[in-house]
């Protein structure tokens, strides 16, 4: 067997519970000590699975039992407080999609910017921009800025770009909840032509029937916990049997 | 539809790190001219209006007793570069703030958003020169051979910002309140250092704490150019240890600090 794309191994990570209560000037000065375990909580904790090339898996959880947390420790946007998460390949992460874009740049500008900021080179973006504007049904507004746009077509964008990286590893988060009908099946349809073309991918979702469509296997967490790795028919049976209705 | 195996040319870590690092600098300067009518002007005008009351101050007002003549190019050649770690620092305390959205959702190194400021500022900075060299020309300044010393200035700044800046951006998120000391920090350094008047005025007495502040040695440098007497080996050489130490001090804490302020922001 191949060595796996993602690997995850007794990976932990830990938040604090008030967020808002910023510590101030004074704790600086102060020792190690005063950094009190208490208001601390383990967002995840010994979670460990590997991922092949190839595999499509579907995150399931309630909310807060840290689905999105587990997306982005792959993303390596943040890094775990134990264990490790090694991702071997790039990632499209489909999180937060509009994060890159500049409202004050032009489309153009943008597309260019957000795609070398993932890795892209200016002649493979040149190669793929009609393709990207195409997908995006934005062709008139190539030279307007991007704070012009509607946030329908903002996320149009976005989600073109990020998804001709043609990176091996592909993460969803439920950013697709957003914009019509059409635009999200014309999504999900390049979501499964990536599939069919061997990517990776992780996916997390509340709908059922998503997962059901993508997925073959499940990862479903529970208080910060992997409870279940198996088929995604597996998980999602004991995901509604813990929580029918 | 295009398979999985698409070749694309491996790339060095260090490769893509300066193509992120240029495509962000671009990026700045682009929303820069495009939303401000002046544009260049700015970065320019800045110096030139504090110098020019600077001038007005030290020169018509008082009877200076500090400085070279002629005065305007000896306070623009620590004006400007003064401008350079002003600008970056005072930036590097929203360096994470600002950029939130982009580092929740993009895996770029993160030492980029405090090396960027200061490239950024530094390329503000080299735009600026003429501004001194058409001071120098029409106020009949001398360049000197000690010109050369004006590399070795940028470099030992540029490091100096950039550890000032490792250090200052992630303790940033965990005590906001550091963002105004910094501001006030900068506001003494200013007077603290020789830039509206010269190494040499100091006291004897307070020289050689004088040089313990980096920023002596570096301006010492950029204005031996024209003023030759100015060069001052003493804290330019403590000023290049000290520089050293922050740096690494610097890469420390942004090392230490990288998962908290990732789950932070």
């Amino acid at each position: 067997m191949a060595d796996p794309v993602i690997r995850v191994h007794d990976a932990g990570i830990r938040f604090r519970r008030n967020r808002r209560s910023r510590r101030n000037f004074k704790d600086l000065f102060a020792s190690r000590k005063r950094r009190a375990r208490a208001n601390e909580f383990w967002a995840l904790r010994g979670v460990t699975f590997d991922v092949q090339q190839g595999e499509a898996i579907g995150v399931v959880g309630r909310n807060g039992q840290g689905k999105s947390t587990l997306l982005k420790l792959v993303a390596e946007v943040i890094l775990p407080d134990e264990g490790s998460v090694s991702v071997h390949g790039g990632v499209a992460p489909l999180i937060e999609i509009t994060g890159g874009f500049v409202d004050d740049l032009t489309v153009r500008e943008n597309v260019y910017l957000t795609a070398g900021l993932h890795g892209m080179s200016k002649a493979e973006i040149t190669d793929r921009f009609d393709e990207i504007i195409e997908f995006a049904e934005i062709g008139d507004f190539l030279d307007t800025p991007y704070k012009h746009l509607s946030s329908g077509m903002k996320v149009r964008i976005a989600f073109s770009v990020i998804s001709r990286l043609e990176e091996p590893i592909m993460l969803v988060d439920e950013v697709l909840a957003v914009g019509d009908k059409n635009f999200r099946e014309k999504c999900y349809r390049r979501i499964e032509e990536l599939l069919a073309g061997g990517r990776t991918l992780f996916f997390v979702s509340h709908s059922e029937k998503d997962l059901r469509r993508f997925c073959t296997r499940g990862l479903y967490l529970d208080k910060g916990a992997l409870v279940l790795d198996g088929s995604i028919g597996d998980v999602l049976d004991r995901y509604n049997t813990d929580y029918p209705g | 539809m295009s398979a999985i195996e698409v070749v694309r040319p491996p790339r060095s870590a260090f490769a893509r790190y300066r193509r992120s690092l240029w495509l962000l600098t671009v990026r700045d300067l682009r929303v820069r001219y495009s939303t401000s009518a002046l544009g260049y002007i700015w970065s320019i005008l800045d110096p030139l209006v504090m110098a020019g009351i600077y001038w007005f101050v030290f020169t018509q007002v008082f009877q200076r007793g500090v400085g070279n003549e002629p005065y305007i190019v000896f306070l623009l050649s620590a004006l400007l570069p003064w401008m350079w770690f002003n600008g970056a620092v005072s930036d590097s305390t929203r360096a994470y703030i600002r950029e939130a959205k982009l580092i929740r959702s993009t895996k770029i190194p993160r030492t980029i958003w405090v090396v960027r400021l200061a490239l950024s500022k530094g390329i503000e900075f080299i735009a600026s020169l003429p501004v001194l060299a058409a001071f120098a020309i029409f106020a009949g300044a001398t360049l000197h051979w000690e010109a050369v010393y004006f590399l070795l200035a940028v470099v030992l700044q540029a490091a100096l910002t950039v550890g000032v800046g490792l250090i200052v951006a992630p303790l940033v998120i965990f005590f906001r309140d550091l963002e105004r000391a910094t501001k006030l920090a900068l506001r003494f350094l200013f007077y603290a250092s020789p830039i509206i008047y010269g190494v040499t005025d100091l006291p004897q007495s307070l020289h050689l704490l004088a040089s313990f502040n980096p920023l002596v040695g570096i301006l010492s440098m950029y204005r031996a150019a024209f003023f030759p007497e100015q060069l001052d080996w003493l804290s330019i050489g403590i000023g290049a240890a000290v520089t050293t130490v922050i740096l690494i001090v610097g890469i420390l804490v942004f090392t230490r600090t990288e998962r908290a302020v990732l789950k932070e922001i």
